[in-house]
């Protein structure tokens, strides 16, 4: 039936074979002009699990203590002493130019330099204070050495001044909307605003600007993102010249990049019809488009070309071709959308975005390579030159052929398990979460990494804050039950291992009660008398973060040593039982906000994610074997080999610390979904021959000279796809290129030495039909 | 089906990360008050404790420095900020705190027993003197005043209001005439805080305090008279050495008397910061303050800044019975060698 389909279907699209083009023609230039309308997008909200209960309790009060998008500029004296007059004058320009670029809050803007940082001093009968930097400062010793003394009475050390003197910050708050256009903020133009009107323009050999916050950040990511297409080019011209060995035509070069391109151009635009942007992470599917299209390509024109070779025409040659390989190529393209589509289960926008526009990319792949490619060739005349390469292939496959003999087979079952047993004890290992310091996005080495570690290190500062959100009643700080419960449970976070330091309304409020006690450290506690405390918590501002308008939510600011995802599970762990411990009917604390929130509910749900989508995985392609070679057999000996692989892999992320994250997490599901290809066509032939009565090892010689190259072509011309990402300047592209180039090649290993090796096990001498 | 089951046993095989496992700990572990930080948090008293030295702060903590050099926790019926601590002989001591709480330990402060403490008050004891075992006074905030004759099993309020400055004397007493219910209130607060009580070496007490307060008794504290003093600052610390009376406080104030109590001469310190406590060590007076100012006091009455801690307020120095030095305050305990 499915064959009078195929037939039916091919005598159609040969015979209407313009209408054909002309509607392929069509279509790409439709949804090329869609693709020139897509938008890079960025939206964090994609990249965490929204239903995550802690990702409940962070976008409930977001608008209130989340949406703190801050720069902050360290202005570093190389000498290590910022008391001099060139620091100075630097450090005011600083402040002035930040202060001045649109889409700072100007009255957010803290330094030395600006009014709000003052002293206050106990006196006898009250407080006494001034600016930091009075109004007739001079940069004389007399004027310096006055600054100094009045920032180490204001207790700015730390926060505006670095710990050893040798820094300054200047920090800002942005504005969710530019003042003068009305229009939202664009990030990306700030941060270049930043490197352009700051950096460039400030720092000497004695002055270095170090910049660090969101968005900067999103700056340096999307710059780094633009490398993308350079790799793509490369990739493109390695790619292209690999065709060229292979086909030793320009023709047949040409015409499969171009339908794969035709490939790419259509899920891009279909991506832009049903309204996805690209981010950093899905730029990856134009590659695996690419790379999918250009190894079915290949399969194409290796098919045409040995029918070329037997004497048909070109038209009856590709229509040969097409109904020879629409059912295994599409059997294997379906697996890999099926691969892909398992990705939906999991609840990270940025996977499941993921997940469709891949599905969507090797859907089209069907029509581009499978359909268009045949077809264009139909029209042209192509030359019956022999095809021998620089070493027989026959000899090649004679010799790998013997991996389906039993004596090698059992020792390369004997090989197979002891790799497995060593990657499944390292693969035990792998973490999950990000395992470096600083912005898991970049490398350690980048710009903005090493601005990080330079504030961090100077100031009491850390980027790696995990927030506990206590909800509680209206005014609910005046009640010195509530404030007291908070207090300790600040106190016993503080007590886990990898909590550096602790904030809250609470530990703030005993710091002012002391203040208002003249300083007395004796007075380090919280007053039970409601007035005092209404009275203590009106000097708490709520830009502090520590309070809401009416103080009903108040977090809890928990610093960590770092964001590695064990200090994170400790944490987490301990939280949960404290808030179990001390929630009442009225103040409840609640997990957890902060980036270091957000990426413990994202390691929670990658974690939780892990084990359904294996079974998702393997379980679809599984099916899908069993449907098409209708053999348990045949099955296990394609999924064996994956599996072995897919734990390798995992062994491999625990050896180069690669963390399972949002961006590592789908690797092995696409691996597994595109590796599966090599296996169903290696197998796709052998089962015929085998159902015939022939021995494995014949079997398995007559497929590797039939679809041999093309596999191994494939294999590697995947991986040159992924492979130029070893070169990005983000870290996640780049561990997303490094497991998927291996997870390619050596899927693809898997296929031609251990299927064989199992297949020889599963079908002993005597010559057995079908494995029903 | 054999197949089948291969399959499932092989996919579940995979190696997964098993979710972080809960914390093994009891419930009552985790609120328990021995924390591993507390020894790195607030500190405000130290003092010997038979072969010991003994120290209290924040949550009701006390801990004990043990042979190998380690500050332990001891479990407290307390959870209040503690102030001071004193012991009497090696093993009776008295701690005292926030919500006028007063423990007793008589097994040099291995474990402790509430003796008094008063939400209604809500009020702190800043500090404890026992002359003996029975007899002993605590005072604190607003003029609180407590006496014991029986070892702290029993303890009363008393108000002195010989302790008022001339102005407030008069105040209060046109106020006990003109409207009573006003004057229960006014009294119940007008006193300033008591900070410190030293006995001195001729058998008198010594009581300095808010507003430039520094009161003798010759009697145990049932009467007092108020001295003058040339600085109306609060005054937190007191000391007794070498045959003159040390009193300092408020941004670096320091005075010192004869045992007269006569005549105060201001002593210029190198650093306007609030003197917290004043410890003899080898001879020589150390005071520590805010600012984390550790200042030398020669024999001259000469002071130098030795050290200076940043990021902390120190409260007390103590010397430890087997040698050694050590700092309490805002950060905790540390040691310190001074040279």
């Amino acid at each position: 039936m499915l064959e009078k389909l195929v037939n039916g279907l091919e005598s159609f699209l040969f015979r209407h074979r313009l209408w054909v083009l002309l509607f392929f023609a069509c279509c790409t230039a439709a949804l090329g002009w869609q693709a020139s309308q897509l938008r890079m997008d960025a939206a964090f909200v994609k990249n965490i699990p929204l239903a995550h209960p802690y990702m409940q309790t962070y976008l409930k009060h977001q608008q209130q203590f989340g949406g703190a998008n801050s720069i902050m500029v360290a202005v570093e004296d190389r000498s290590g002493d910022i008391f001099n007059p060139e620091f100075f004058k630097a450090l005011k320009e600083v402040h002035d130019q930040l202060f001045f670029i649109p889409g700072v809050d100007r009255s957010q803007v803290k330094s030395l330099y600006s009014p709000s940082t003052r002293f206050t001093e106990v006196v006898e009968d009250g407080f006494t204070g001034g600016p930091v930097i009075p109004a007739d400062f001079s940069t004389s010793p007399a004027g310096l050495q006055k600054v100094k003394e009045n920032i180490e009475k204001a207790g700015i050390v730390g926060r505006l001044v670095a710990n050893d003197y040798s820094a300054a910050m200047i920090s800002a708050q942005l504005l969710d909307f530019d003042p003068q256009t009305g229009a939202p903020l664009d990030t990306l133009a700030f941060a270049d605003k930043l490197e352009q009107q700051l950096r460039d323009k400030y720092q000497t050999p004695q002055i270095r600007i170090h910049i660090i916050g969101f968005a900067k950040m999103a700056g340096d990511v999307a710059e780094g993102a633009r490398g993308v297409l350079l790799f793509f080019v490369i990739a493109l011209l390695v790619t292209a010249a690999m065709v060229y060995l292979f086909s030793r035509s320009v023709l047949l070069t040409v015409l499969p990049l171009t339908c794969s391109l035709v490939a790419v151009v259509w899920q891009l635009g279909l991506l832009n019809l049903i309204g996805f942007g690209l981010d950093p992470m899905s730029i990856l599917v134009p590659f695996l488009v690419f790379a999918i299209g250009v190894s079915h390509g290949v399969q194409m024109i290796n098919a045409i070309r040995q029918r070329v070779s037997a004497g048909m025409t070109s038209k009856q040659a590709a229509a040969a071709a097409f109904r020879a390989l629409l059912v295994p190529g599409g059997v294997a393209l379906l697996s890999d959308t099926v691969g892909f589509m398992t990705l939906l289960t999991i609840d990270i926008g940025i996977i499941r975005e993921l997940a469709i526009s891949a599905s969507l990319g090797v859907g089209v792949i069907i029509l581009t390579n499978l359909v268009l490619l045949p077809l264009v060739i139909s029209f042209v005349t192509l030359r019956t030159a022999p095809t021998t390469s620089a070493v027989s292939p026959a000899k090649v496959w004679q010799r790998l052929a013997g991996f389906a003999s039993p004596r090698y087979a059992w020792l390369i079952i004997l090989l197979t398990v002891a790799l497995y047993g060593f990657g499944l004890t390292q693969a035990s290992r792998m973490q999950i979460g990000d395992l470096q310091r600083g912005a898991p996005a970049l490398h350690e080495s980048s710009r903005y990494n090493q601005d990080t570690f330079f504030i961090t290190d100077h100031f009491a500062i850390t980027t790696d804050v995990m927030s506990v959100i206590v909800e509680a009643f209206p005014e609910a700080c005046t009640y010195h039950d509530v404030l007291q419960r908070i207090d300790d449970f600040e106190w016993y976070a503080r007590n886990t291992p990898g909590v550096e330091f602790t904030a809250s309304i609470s530990s703030v409020a005993r710091q002012v009660n002391a203040g208002f006690n003249e300083g007395n450290p004796r007075w380090l506690m919280l007053p039970r008398n409601p007035a005092s405390l209404a009275q203590l918590v009106s000097q708490i501002p709520t830009t502090s973060g520590l309070l809401d308008g009416n103080c009903s939510v108040m977090p809890v600011y928990l610093f960590l040593q770092d964001h590695k995802a064990q200090t994170i599970d400790g944490v987490v762990a301990k939280v949960k039982q404290l808030a179990a411990d001390m929630d009442t009917d009225k103040v409840k604390f609640k997990l957890a906000s902060g980036p270091v929130g957000v990426m413990a509910a994202t390691n929670e749900a990658v974690a939780a994610a892990q084990l359904p989508m294996m079974l998702y995985v393997y379980g679809a392609v599984f099916i899908l074997c069993l449907l098409s070679f209708r053999s348990l057999r045949a099955t296990l000996a394609v999924i064996i080999p994956l599996y072995v692989v897919s734990t390798l892999a995992q062994a491999l992320m625990t050896r180069l610390n690669i963390g399972l994250t949002v961006s590592t997490l789908p690797v092995i599901a696409l691996g597994v979904g595109i590796g599966v290809d090599y296996g169903i066509y290696i197998l796709s032939i052998m089962a015929q021959k085998l159902r015939e009565g022939m021995p494995v090892q014949q079997a398995y010689l007559d497929a590797l000279c039939e679809r041999g190259n093309a596999v191994i072509f494939t294999g590697l011309t995947l991986a040159v796809g992924v492979s130029t990402w070893f070169f990005s300047a983000l870290k996640f592209q780049m561990d997303m290129g490094i497991l998927l180039t291996f997870m390619f090649l050596v899927n693809m290993l898997g296929a031609i030495i251990i299927l064989p090796a199992l297949a020889a096990v599963f079908w002993p001498k005597r010559k057995l039909g079908s494995g029903q | 089906m054999k197949f089948c089951v291969l399959f499932c046993s092989v996919i579940c095989g995979l190696p997964l990360i098993a979710s972080a496992t809960p914390n093994e700990q009891g419930q009552q572990a985790i609120t328990s008050q021995l924390q591993p930080l507390a020894s790195k948090a607030l500190v405000l008293d130290i003092k010997n404790a038979g072969n010991t030295l003994v120290a209290v702060g924040e949550r009701g903590h006390i801990l004990r420095l043990a042979a190998t050099g380690n500050w332990q926790q001891v479990l407290t019926p307390s959870r209040n900020l503690l102030t001071r601590v004193t012991f009497v002989d090696a093993v009776n001591g008295w701690a005292v705190g926030h919500d006028a709480t007063v423990m007793h330990s008589d097994d040099a402060g291995a474990t402790w027993q509430l003796q008094y403490r008063s939400e209604e008050l809500a009020r702190p004891l800043m500090d404890v003197y026992f002359h003996d075992a029975q007899q002993g006074l605590a005072v604190g905030a607003y003029g609180l005043f407590l006496r014991t004759q029986d070892g702290g099993k029993h303890w009363q309020r008393e108000f002195h209001d010989e302790l008022l400055n001339a102005d407030d004397a008069q105040y209060l007493q046109q106020l006990k005439t003109d409207d009573p219910q006003a004057y229960q209130q006014e009294s119940d607060s007008i006193l300033p805080h008591f900070n410190r009580l030293l006995p001195l070496s001729d058998g008198r007490l010594l009581l300095v305090g808010e507003m430039g307060l520094v009161a003798v008794s010759n009697d145990m504290g049932v009467h007092w008279q108020r001295l003058m003093f040339p600085y109306e600052g609060s005054l937190f610390a007191a000391k007794e050495y070498n045959g003159k009376v040390y009193v300092g406080g408020l941004r670096g104030n320091l005075f010192a008397s004869d045992l007269s109590l006569q005549s105060w001469q201001s002593i210029t310190l190198p650093q306007k910061t609030t003197i917290n406590g004043i410890t003899q060590v080898a001879g020589q007076l150390w005071l520590v303050g805010n600012s984390g100012v550790i200042i030398r006091l020669d024999a001259d009455n000469q002071a130098q800044l030795v050290r200076q801690l940043k990021g902390e307020n120190l409260l007390a120095l103590a010397v430890a019975p087997k040698g050694g030095l050590w700092l309490a305050g805002t950060k905790g305990l540390q040691p310190i060698t001074l040279e």
